[in-house]
């Protein structure tokens, strides 16, 4: 297992760099801004544009630019300067991360208590009004995209546009340490739409894969052995269930804690999502190369739990 | 399928079409085209408004989705980033908010004085300013000649420093360190002296955020910073508010948090009788972010509270007919245009350029861009407000033909099509067009009224839509990229003066290879001739004649095609008494602005 755990972390790193390439890349190839143009202002003129340049270190050739730019992070943990807010992108995202933290977290854990316990009484009750209830809602939640509804949400039932004024609305987000509870009440609404999404996929997800292993020889078997179907359901149904679950939840936080662009947006939470689309608004390069390095690596680590997560939950897993 | 189940799925169906039925009249009934009709009352300008009957006291939370680029009077030269040098700083000389084209004495004492023919301008200052903690001294006209020295520091890169202030003896080769030109007797005087008699344009450039005093004790080691440091994280202040700092002078994190927010709270050093702004509000906080959208609803709804950037279409629509006391359409918010490249293609030809402008629907790009609540058509390039523009013929402006018809006519185009060489009145040449729009808002819909225009014409248009920023750095800004009409381009003075508009814009030796804002390369020697000659009268009302005069001869050549002169929409809430500044693209005056109920 120690040597599956150290290839994996090594590839990870490879995996890194080779994102970080990738999105140096894009930048030069397709047709984004010249920051220095940008830096330079409306009426920049070519002498400014040229000494933004080198303050910046634009006019090096690109593998050099590259070269100073891995340097950096590897051996100074430096993301680099924001061309726009002349501030350290590193300082800019470790900001901007217990907004995205806070959202993701909480989302996550309401799309699993509500999505898997829909998921498995949709699965027993097959075919019931329950479970085609169920799984129509989901299907509207799944087909919805998150900004729409989020904008829904806030028409209907934000405190100050809403047509009941139930939640706290877009712009009232309160950082954890400043103020628990309005923090708590300001994330209401976002982690509901957050989750809403998810929550119908799993819900789907949880019922597809326990009525396939509900058909198993081995549930039959349990059930033979006299073992209460609560028991059967839960202890040998979903553990052989979750596996597929543990995957997608893996990858969907990992994502999220990239940035949640949407329902940051809609919702005015000053996360890194908005941090990157903002950047990307502004031509920022180092800071979208900044985001997207963070949001990798959340995903190659999240990958790596996942991987380890499968071994304890299927026997049939093992690692050499 | 039985007979049951099939008639429950018609009925289905037909519950479902009633119900789209119901929805799509209920809809249509709560639709409005306000914006673009006719005969109705038109919004509220902001013009003669009364600035000095607020009351005292509250906070004014301001809705921004978009960020401030620069907070360091040096390198402001935003519309937003005004709001906040405005309320926080003391420039030699000000508009007032409802006034577009006198400027007052603010840090100054009194108006400049120009002498000798027009090549020296002496200003003397107030005696009674403070700087803001930690440094607490007066202010001197030596913090004035730093603050505009400091525009030439390339770490500080002012954008308009060399159009505005290049006149200066030894400005056009500055760097940062002391400018000959620039004189300070004594700690109340500053003198400017000139290699050319262009003080008139000097006189209105007094008015930018680059004479707003820095103290170079406090200034100058930030400055020594790529680039620099002052405006970024730390500055001084002199304006009857300021971003919340530290005692060390540091804002950012406590007054400014980027893409955030930011706080203005009152300068404790301000002195009321040195400034006309009565600064009623206490405090200022700037919500950074959020949808648009939202955004307008929050105002609308609200209390206490102004969007700063322009609402969307739909958040006008509401407020015109829902809020209409809180809405306001303030004009002189610039001009938009199609630049067509005069240097070479097909708009080379002068008589094509005016078939093009003959036949261009600008009243359906108006409506498009959302009707006469955001602007007028335009039929000429200096702006409403600004001086000039009544002498270029005000909004009928210049009486040519291809400007007589702002929904266009193709039969004055063919005309001018044939005077060309096409006998036919269309283009039956090999050269294709090349425009490049932007993919924002209502933009692309705006381009492809431009593309029908031509293709009606008879030319193959190729329509690129690429992002706002990618239009200007990558094409438009460009001359190599050879594009031969941008129909988004415009501009927005910088002061009153109409040399500010049209100078930049089309003047033939500010062609430049990449960031270039002359963007039809408009290179005409009889027009270049008379700006020259525009630029050094001294009159003000001689030289608003020689402009609207040069203004006549960009409409002559049909150099660009103007389509619409801007007003800028901004909405609040019931309960504050919002100042929009008329010499600012109508943004928020936070120094006059009050609540109803503080």
């Amino acid at each position: 297992m120690t040597g599956f755990i150290i290839r994996r972390l090594l590839w990870g790193v490879v995996l890194l760099i080779a994102v970080i390439a990738v999105t140096f890349m894009i930048f030069y190839l397709l047709p984004s801004v010249n920051p220095a143009i940008l830096r330079a202002g409306r009426n920049g003129s070519p002498k400014i544009i040229a000494e933004i340049s080198k303050d910046l270190g634009l006019n090096h050739p690109i593998y050099v630019q590259f070269w100073n730019y891995i340097k950096n992070i590897i051996l100074h943990g430096n993301f680099g300067y924001s061309y726009y807010y002349n501030d350290p992108v590193g300082g800019l995202i470790a900001n901007r991360l217990p907004a995205t933290l806070s959202l993701t977290v909480g989302a996550a854990f309401l799309w699993i208590v509500v999505g898997v316990p829909v998921g498995i009484i949709s699965a027993i009750k097959r075919r019931t009004l329950l479970d085609r209830a169920a799984m129509g809602t989901a299907l509207v939640f799944v087909s919805a995209p998150v900004f729409w509804l989020g904008l829904i949400a806030l028409y209907v039932f934000a405190n100050d546009i809403g047509q009941f004024h139930v939640f706290p609305g877009a712009g009232s987000y309160v950082g954890l340490t400043v103020n628990p509870l309005k923090w708590f009440e300001s994330l209401l609404l976002p982690w509901m739409v957050l989750s809403a999404t998810s929550t119908a996929i799993y819900a789907r997800l949880v019922r597809g894969s326990l009525l396939q292993v509900m058909g198993e020889d081995y549930i039959r078997t349990a059930r033979a052995k006299g073992l209460s179907e609560r028991r059967v359901i839960l202890k040998h149904g979903m553990r052989s269930a979750i596996t597929p679950l543990v995957t997608v939840l893996g990858l969907d936080i990992a994502g999220l804690l990239g940035g949640a662009i949407l329902t940051e947006g809609v919702f005015d939470i000053p996360g890194i999502g908005r941090l990157n689309i903002d950047a990307i608004g502004h031509g920022d390069v180092t800071i979208v190369q900044g985001t997207v390095l963070v949001a990798s690596i959340f995903i190659i680590v999240a990958n790596i739990l996942v991987d380890i997560a499968y071994a304890f939950l299927d026997p049939r897993v093992r690692y050499e | 399928m039985n007979t049951s189940i099939r008639r429950r799925a018609l009925a289905t169906v037909l519950v479902l079409f009633a119900a789209a039925a119901a929805l799509f009249a209920y809809a249509s009934s709560h639709s409005t085209t306000v914006a673009n009709g006719a005969g109705l009352a038109p919004a509220q300008t902001g013009s003669g408004e009364n600035l000095y009957n607020g009351k005292r006291g509250g906070t004014l939370t301001v809705y921004d989705s978009e960020d401030f680029e620069h907070l360091d009077p040096g390198e402001a030269y935003f519309a937003l980033d005004y709001e906040i040098m405005y309320a926080t700083q003391m420039p030699l000389y000000e508009y007032l908010p409802n006034n577009s084209t006198t400027v007052s004495p603010m840090l100054a004492s009194g108006q400049p004085i120009v002498t000798d023919g027009g090549k020296t301008v002496t200003v003397h200052i107030k005696d009674d300013v403070h700087f803001s903690p930690p440094v607490n001294r007066l202010v001197t006209s030596a913090d004035v000649a730093y603050a505009i020295e400091r525009g030439a520091n390339p770490n500080v890169a002012n954008p308009y420093f060399i159009p505005y202030f290049g006149d200066i003896v030894g400005a056009a080769k500055a760097t940062g360190g002391p400018i000959a030109g620039i004189v300070t007797p004594n700690a109340t005087t500053i003198v400017f002296h000139l290699t050319q008699p262009t003080a008139i344009l000097l006189e209105g450039a007094l008015s930018l955020p680059i004479t707003m005093p820095v103290p170079e004790s406090f200034a100058g080691p930030l400055d020594k910073d790529k680039p620099t440091q002052y405006g970024t994280s730390s500055e001084v202040f002199t304006g009857p508010y300021m971003l919340e700092s530290t005692a060390a002078g540091k804002f950012l994190g406590l007054g400014y948090q980027p893409g955030k927010s930011a706080t203005l709270v009152r300068n404790p050093n301000w002195n009321p009788k040195s400034d006309p702004a009565p600064a009623y509000l206490d405090r200022i906080n700037i919500n950074i972010g959020g949808a648009s959208q939202v955004i307008g609803l929050q105002v609308l709804k609200g209390s206490d509270s102004v969007q700063n950037d322009t609402p969307t279409n739909a958040n006008v629509e509401l407020a015109y007919t829902k809020y209409y006391k809180q809405l306001y359409a303030v004009p002189g918010a610039g001009d938009h245009y199609v630049s067509l490249d005069n240097a070479k293609g097909v708009f080379s030809n002068v008589n094509i350029r005016r078939a093009a402008y003959a036949a261009l629907d600008r009243a359906a790009m108006v409506k498009v861009a959302g009707g006469t609540i955001v602007g007028e058509v335009a039929t000429h390039f200096i702006t409403p407000g600004s001086a000039g523009f009544t002498q270029s013929g005000g909004l009928a402006g210049p009486k040519y033909p291809w400007n007589e018809y702002p929904d266009g006519n193709l039969t004055v185009a063919e005309k001018y099509m044939k005077a060309a060489g096409y006998p036919s009145g269309k283009y039956t040449g090999s050269q294709s067009v090349k425009i490049v729009g932007s993919d924002n808002g209502n933009s692309p819909e705006e381009a492809a009224i431009v593309k029908d225009a031509l293709t009606e014409l008879g030319f193959n248009v190729k329509l690129v839509l690429v992002d706002q920023s990618v239009m200007y750095a990558k094409y438009c800004g460009v001359p190599a990229a050879e594009v031969d009409a941008c129909p988004e381009v415009g501009w927005i003075r910088d002061f009153a003066d109409p040399q500010t508009i049209l100078y930049v814009p089309f003047w033939g030796p500010a062609i430049t290879p990449t960031n270039n804002s002359n963007w039809g390369q408009v290179n005409n020697p009889q027009i270049n001739a008379a700006m020259v000659a525009a630029s050094q009268v001294v009159n003000p009302t001689a030289a608003a004649d020689a402009w609207a005069k040069v203004d006549d001869m960009l409409v002559d050549q049909a150099v660009a095609i103007p389509w619409i002169f801007d007003d800028q929409p901004n909405i609040e809430s019931a309960n504050v008494r919002g100042i929009n500044d008329l010499w600012d693209v109508g943004e928020w005056d936070y120094g006059y602005t009050s609540l109803d109920n503080p």
